[in-house]
């Protein structure tokens, strides 16, 4: 992959222009290239349109203004059928057509009747008095309260692109304007994420892992606990090109040959497991600490570990070797019998998993689903010691990863620089309109789970990561691109909780349900309807992709730039906010600051317009590569990120916050809820995990009616569970069922399958909440698994989510079921509340 | 053509002449240096005109098309910096000396090192260095003929660009420090470094040290037992801190005063006890020699159980290495840090973390940026001593201070 001598002079000329200065001196507009539209699209795919997405890269046809076919990337060799999707994400009923504020908030402002928050009745207004509004509100949040009373919550997964990428948006005007509550963590893995750079010295759940290369090559044993890669990988955080996949096909022919084996930890049969033909190791849900305390007393009582690793690398084992031989805390010992009990594996299968480990190279592979419950940091914890007994860390093909499973983890990187994004923050030495930076004692930034409390328990102090947080009573949110009320736990809670804000902006292109319950309502367009550019592969750096606007903006919409140049228009800031420039010189200022970055990488990048034009660039392959091989290969140079620099087997730092919840070791610890004999079983026997989907991004997705249709049942999503489970309430395959507990209800299509043992249901996150009505305990019409979760933090360490930790019963749904509610928009009305037939 | 000439011109002056009486030779002689002082003034008229530079094909073909994109040659107020503004000193001495040295350039265009597009490419980053340097020595004379920092009104500038400009004219520094290929293309700078490491080169090298002072390493350095700078004993990084003990022409002598861990070999060197702030590493065969590092004291670290170690060394290394104070170094580490890591999310402030938990953050995220590996040891470096264990937030020190949104919901 040379280029020649030439074009690498090309590429020069290219980039040396704005190399040093930078800014619109020397960009010429460019609005003849911003769309192609001269160019004959035929039948051939490569004459198409080129765009980006979570779900992969895509050539577009379009016809006119409108968007006919979409294929994959003929780079992309697993392209998903997510994509498949996508015309009904950019035509489909849930858009976001106009500028629309809810009814009484429309009347009385701020003071409006908050419980109608969810009657889904709104008023269309125009731009021009939906950021009027906007922006009075924020003046009035300024000036009556203060930067405590304003959440600026945080952003998701917002579409890809670099340009547009909405909550840089959000983030730079807002703060031109005043400062916030904003939030810390995120919802995937808040436990992971806080735990161990206390152990392993990284966040981990988002390093690069050990190139698959090598996995083939040297591991023996792969075990994927709670891993759900051949799942997750369908989707990364920039445009994905699927380039694992690949290898996951390497290695399913390797277990078939005997070669490698293969074992899924995990409560039920995985995708991943059908595919690979794995084998799986049962184990009751929440149970996971348990049977690795057990596995680490047979590598211990078996003289199994390597007491020269741990002499070299890891600090603290004499001080939690004493819990697993029964001699602290709970005073028992830690055998394969005490945890056949818990976790429902039998001991001496316990014994033979912790024996093969130890005599194979082993390749630990976690996924995050065992971190989205209570007590989230210990199974994490406890699986880096077993990595640690087993003394393969940094070995290639043994050790510990916490994420192949994400965004091609293990495809080894190019080493190319992506292109940088639309600035978040305010330019050096700018400071916002409202320059107050008084919370009045409240903390201005809180764990992002815990957003809710700061309504329910305004002003409560709470314990996180060694710190005391105050949670600010913040009066007005503002959420982008994002969709709290999918993510968040425990619907009727935060019904509850968001009858005390006064003001709630939401802007999206669908009309989610977090539109539905916001006040005011300003529709973005899709990534589809304007240009951008997007790094190609977020691990493997593969290569850039650009992004051409397919469409123009259906209905009012408008891309996120111009929504906030307008806000910033409002207080004379236009100009510092876009910096002069438009959306194509942005696209090619970050080009071309990327190209003199790889020029320096001897990565040389073609001229701006050629790569435009072509619509990607595409570097080599990189170099295979062992997750901590340098930690191992020396120790004292290369020494891990904790506080000893070794792997901390045992924590002072954390034993030092004193907390019960996360002490100085890991600790099998009860749950507040568990299924299969745990506490509240009786009444709700049935464990609901709440994964990734399968056939979405979290939430996106689920409003495209023609994906939806192949996988929901009567219109619902599908509830999964087992034959026996579903032959006990007299529920059949295709079946509605109401699913319930104490924290709400919800219908939802039953889904039999053999891959689910008893006492396990599954919905997958993401389905749209669509309640029957506003009040507080309303059925949910259409699945969303977080009306039944529990919203508590994982421990005092890091307030995480813990959404896997949650119990339910199922019925027969019988009557009539009411008609969802969940896609399609609001109801529109006039001021007075009648009902507006719209012309869609 | 031009080669015959050449030629014809060397045999004139080498030949000794048979021919011709030395009263001619030396009446001709006095005729034709009247005719040539003449000529002289004529010829350095001549060749200060654009037209004169314009008439070789690489100045042509080269730097011209690329001049004619900039506002130096086009822009709204007719005013143009022609070749000669730029590039030829206005100071009589100055102005001969730029000649003798361009004559090497017209040189290389006549016997052709850089009589072809691609030839000239592989050579501009000769060429660009050496003018680069011409014009760093000189202060950037021949900008400041028309560029004025008394003159400037920042507060029209750009926002981003008022900060840098505030600061430049606070130091008076030298226009061609930043403002490189504003008026032809870069050179071709591949495996080069992060260009804003080189104003802290030229810091460096004005930096006079004096015996006992305190100093900073502005980019990572070798160290050595010896002045000759051969025996290499290991290196120091950037930003670590030394005492001046002596200072020669070419190497200077330092005093390290740092902490270890009392585990291995004991060759990696931090600031601060306690604190994993990488200052030095020594290398294996040094780090436990008594006759090099003396232990002056010796404490346990509560956080870990490990027992640190207070040592000192006496250590040489290059001249030109050091500035006065690490601001600068933390100026551009600063600006790296929030450019890069608020590309997918709000930038946590420096003292969310300690300078224990800074490591593991970082290096959870940097391979998202394009950072290179000393730009990410220098902001590593930035963040740890601005971290919670140095700074007070305006919250009494409440490190939840500040932002990270990663954020996948």
């Amino acid at each position: 992959m040379t280029l020649p001598r030439r074009d690498f002079l090309k590429a020069m000329a290219a980039v040396s222009g704005a190399a040093l200065v930078g800014g619109p001196g020397l960009l010429t507009a460019r609005s003849a290239q911003a769309q192609s539209t001269s160019v004959e699209m035929t039948d051939d795919i490569t004459t198409w349109k080129v765009s980006g997405s979570h779900f992969g890269a895509i050539r577009a046809k379009v016809v006119g203004d409108r968007v006919v076919e979409v294929k994959p990337f003929e780079f992309d060799k697993h392209p998903t059928e997510m994509i498949e999707g996508i015309p009904g994400l950019i035509y489909g009923p849930s858009r976001i057509r106009y500028p629309m504020v809810r009814l009484d908030w429309y009347k009385n402002r701020h003071k409006s009747d908050t419980s109608q928050r969810g009657d889904n009745r709104f008023v269309r207004v125009g731009w021009d008095e939906a950021i009027d509004l906007f922006y009075e509100e924020l003046e009035r949040v300024q000036k009556d309260y203060g930067p405590w009373a304003l959440h600026t919550a945080g952003v998701g997964w917002r579409s890809v692109g670099q340009m547009h990428s909405c909550g840089n948006h959000m983030v730079r005007a807002v703060g031109m304007h005043g400062r916030s509550v904003g939030t810390i963590g995120d919802y995937s893995t808040g436990a992971g994420q806080v735990i161990l750079p206390y152990i392993l010295g990284s966040t981990e759940v988002y390093s690069q892992g050990t190139s698959w290369e090598v996995i083939l090559e040297e591991s023996k044993l792969v075990v994927f606990w709670a891993n759900d890669p051949i799942k997750n990988l369908q989707v990364g955080w920039n445009t994905e090109t699927h380039e694992a996949y690949a290898y996951y096909a390497q290695l399913k022919d390797k277990i078939a040959s005997g070669e490698i084996r293969a074992i899924c930890v995990d409560p039920v049969r995985s995708k991943t497991l059908n595919y690979l033909e794995a084998e799986h190791q049962y184990i009751n849900p929440m149970t996971d600490v348990a049977l690795m305390l057990a596995m680490a007393h047979v590598l211990v009582s078996e003289d199994l570990y390597d007491k020269e690793f741990i002499e070299t690398y890891a600090l603290g084992f004499d001080r939690f070797l004493p819990y697993l031989q029964g001699e602290t805390e709970d005073m028992v010992e830690k055998t394969p019998e005490w945890a056949e009990a818990i976790c429902g594996v039998p001991a001496d299968q316990i014994r033979e998993l912790a024996r093969l480990m130890a005599a194979n190279r082993t390749q630990l592979v976690f996924g995050w689903a065992v971190q989205r419950q209570q007590h989230g940091e210990q199974p994490y914890w406890m699986g880096a010691i077993l990595a640690t007994l087993l003394g393969q860390i940094g070995l290639p093909g043994g050790g510990i990863s916490y994420s192949h499973h994400y965004s091609s983890v293990g495809v080894s990187s190019s080493g190319a620089a992506m292109p940088g994004s639309f600035p978040l923050n305010l330019d050096p030495g700018r400071f916002p309109k409202h320059d107050n930076d008084n919370f009045q004692g409240y903390s201005n930034v809180i764990p992002i789970s815990r957003a809710i409390d700061a309504l329910v328990e305004p002003g409560k102090e709470i314990d996180f990561n060694g710190h005391k947080v105050r949670l600010p009573p913040y009066r007005m949110g503002i959420f982008t691109g994002h969709n709290q009320w999918h993510r968040h736990q425990d619907r009727n809670r935060m019904k509850k909780a968001y009858r005390r804000l006064e003001t709630v902006v939401a802007i999206d292109y669908n009309w989610t349900a977090t539109c539905r319950f916001a006040d005011i309502v300003l529709p973005a367009c899709t990534p589809f309807e304007r240009n951008d550019i997007d790094a190609y592969g977020s691990y493997s750096n593969r290569g850039i992709l650009a992004m051409h606007k397919l469409i123009d903006p259906m209905y009012n919409s408008k891309p996120d730039f111009e929504i906030f140049s307008a806000l910033c228009r409002r207080f004379n800031r236009e100009a510092e906010y876009t910096r002069g420039m438009n959306e194509m010189q942005w696209i090619e200022f970050l080009y071309n600051e990327c190209a003199v970055t790889n020029v320096r990488n001897e990565m040389p990048m073609p001229p701006f317009d050629e790569f435009w034009q072509k619509g990607f660039h595409l570097f080599p392959e990189g170099k295979p590569w062992v997750r901590h091989a340098s930690f191992r290969d020396d120790p004292e140079v290369n020494a891990l990120g904790t506080p000893s620099g070794f792997i901390e087997i045992f924590s002072r730092k954390i034993e030092s916050f004193g907390y019960d919840d996360c002490k100085g070791h890991p600790i099998w610890m009860e749950k507040a809820e568990r299924s299969h004999g745990g506490p509240g079983s009786d009444r709700f026997p049935l464990w609901l995990q709440s994964v990734h989907p399968n056939k979405r991004l979290h939430s996106q997705l689920c409003e495209s009616e023609p994906l939806r249709a192949t996988y929901a049942i009567q219109g619902r999503e599908p509830i999964y569970m087992s034959p026996e489970d579903a032959a006990a309430r007299g529920i059949e395959h295709g079946d509605l069922v109401r699913a319930f507990n104490d924290r709400g209800q919800l219908i939802a299509g039953a889904h039999v399958s053999d891959n689910f043992p008893p006492g396990i249901v599954r919905i997958e996150e993401g389905a749209w909440y669509g309640p029957t009505g506003p009040e507080i305990g309303a059925l949910d019409t259409y699945g969303d698994p977080n009306t039944l979760t529990l919203d508590i933090g994982t421990s005092s360490l890091a307030q995480a989510p813990s959404a896997n930790t949650c119990i339910v019963e199922m019925e027969k749904f019988l009557g009539e079921a009411p008609p969802v509610t969940s896609f399609g928009g609001p109801q529109e009305v006039d001021p007075d509340g009648n009902p507006i037939e719209t012309d869609a | 053509m031009i080669r015959k000439t050449l030629r014809a011109t060397r045999d004139l002056f080498l030949k000794p002449s048979v021919s011709i009486g030395l009263g001619i030779l030396v009446t001709g002689g006095f005729i034709a240096g009247a005719v040539s002082w003449q000529g002289f003034n004529t010829a350095m008229e001549q060749t200060n005109k654009e037209e004169f530079c314009l008439s070789c094909h690489t100045m042509r073909d080269n730097m011209l098309p690329e001049l004619q994109k900039t506002v130096h040659w086009s822009n709204r107020s007719g005013v143009r910096a022609e070749c000669q503004d730029c590039h030829v000193p206005h100071e009589f001495t100055d102005k001969i000396a730029r000649k003798m040295q361009a004559s090497r350039e017209v040189w290389g265009q006549i016997v052709g090192t850089i009589g072809t597009r691609e030839k000239f490419e592989e050579h501009r980053i000769v060429l660009a260095r050496r003018e680069w340097a011409r014009m760093e020595a000189n202060d950037s004379r021949e900008c400041r003929n028309c560029h004025d920092y008394g003159d400037m009104d920042i507060n029209l500038m750009r926002p981003t660009s008022q900060v840098a400009m505030r600061a430049a004219a606070e130091r008076d520094e030298s226009c061609i420090s930043c403002h490189k290929g504003i008026a032809h293309h870069l050179p071709d700078l591949k495996g080069s470094h992060n260009p804003a490491f080189d104003t802290l080169v030229s810091a460096a090298s004005s930096t006079r040290v004096q015996a006992d002072g305190a100093y900073y390493a502005v980019l990572p350095h070798k160290i050595y037992a010896d002045p000759g700078l051969t025996q290499e004993i290991g290196s120091l990084e950037v930003a670590a801190k030394v005492r001046m003990l002596e200072s020669n022409a070419d190497a200077q002598r330092v005093e390290l005063d740092l902490w270890r861990k009392n585990k291995g070999f004991g060759r990696v060197w931090y600031s601060n006890f306690g604190l994993n702030i990488t200052s030095a590493i020594l290398s294996k065969e040094v780090s436990r020699d008594e006759t090099l590092v003396s232990v002056l004291d010796t404490r346990e670290d509560p956080a870990t159980g490990l027992e640190w170690q207070n040592v000192k060394a006496e250590v040489w290394m290059p001249t030109d290495s050091l500035i006065d104070s690490p601001e600068e170094i933390w100026e551009i580490a600063r600006a790296s840090y929030n450019q890069q890591c608020s590309t997918c999310h709000r930038q946590p402030e420096e003292a969310h973390f300690g300078a224990n938990s800074w490591p593991a953050q970082f290096g959870g995220m940097v391979g998202f940026t394009s950072m290179d590996d000393d730009t990410a040891k220098m902001v590593l470096k930035y963040l740890q001593k601005h971290s919670s264990d140095f700074i007070e937030t305006a919250h009494g020190g409440d490190p939840t201070k500040g932002v990270i949104q990663s954020a996948r919901p």
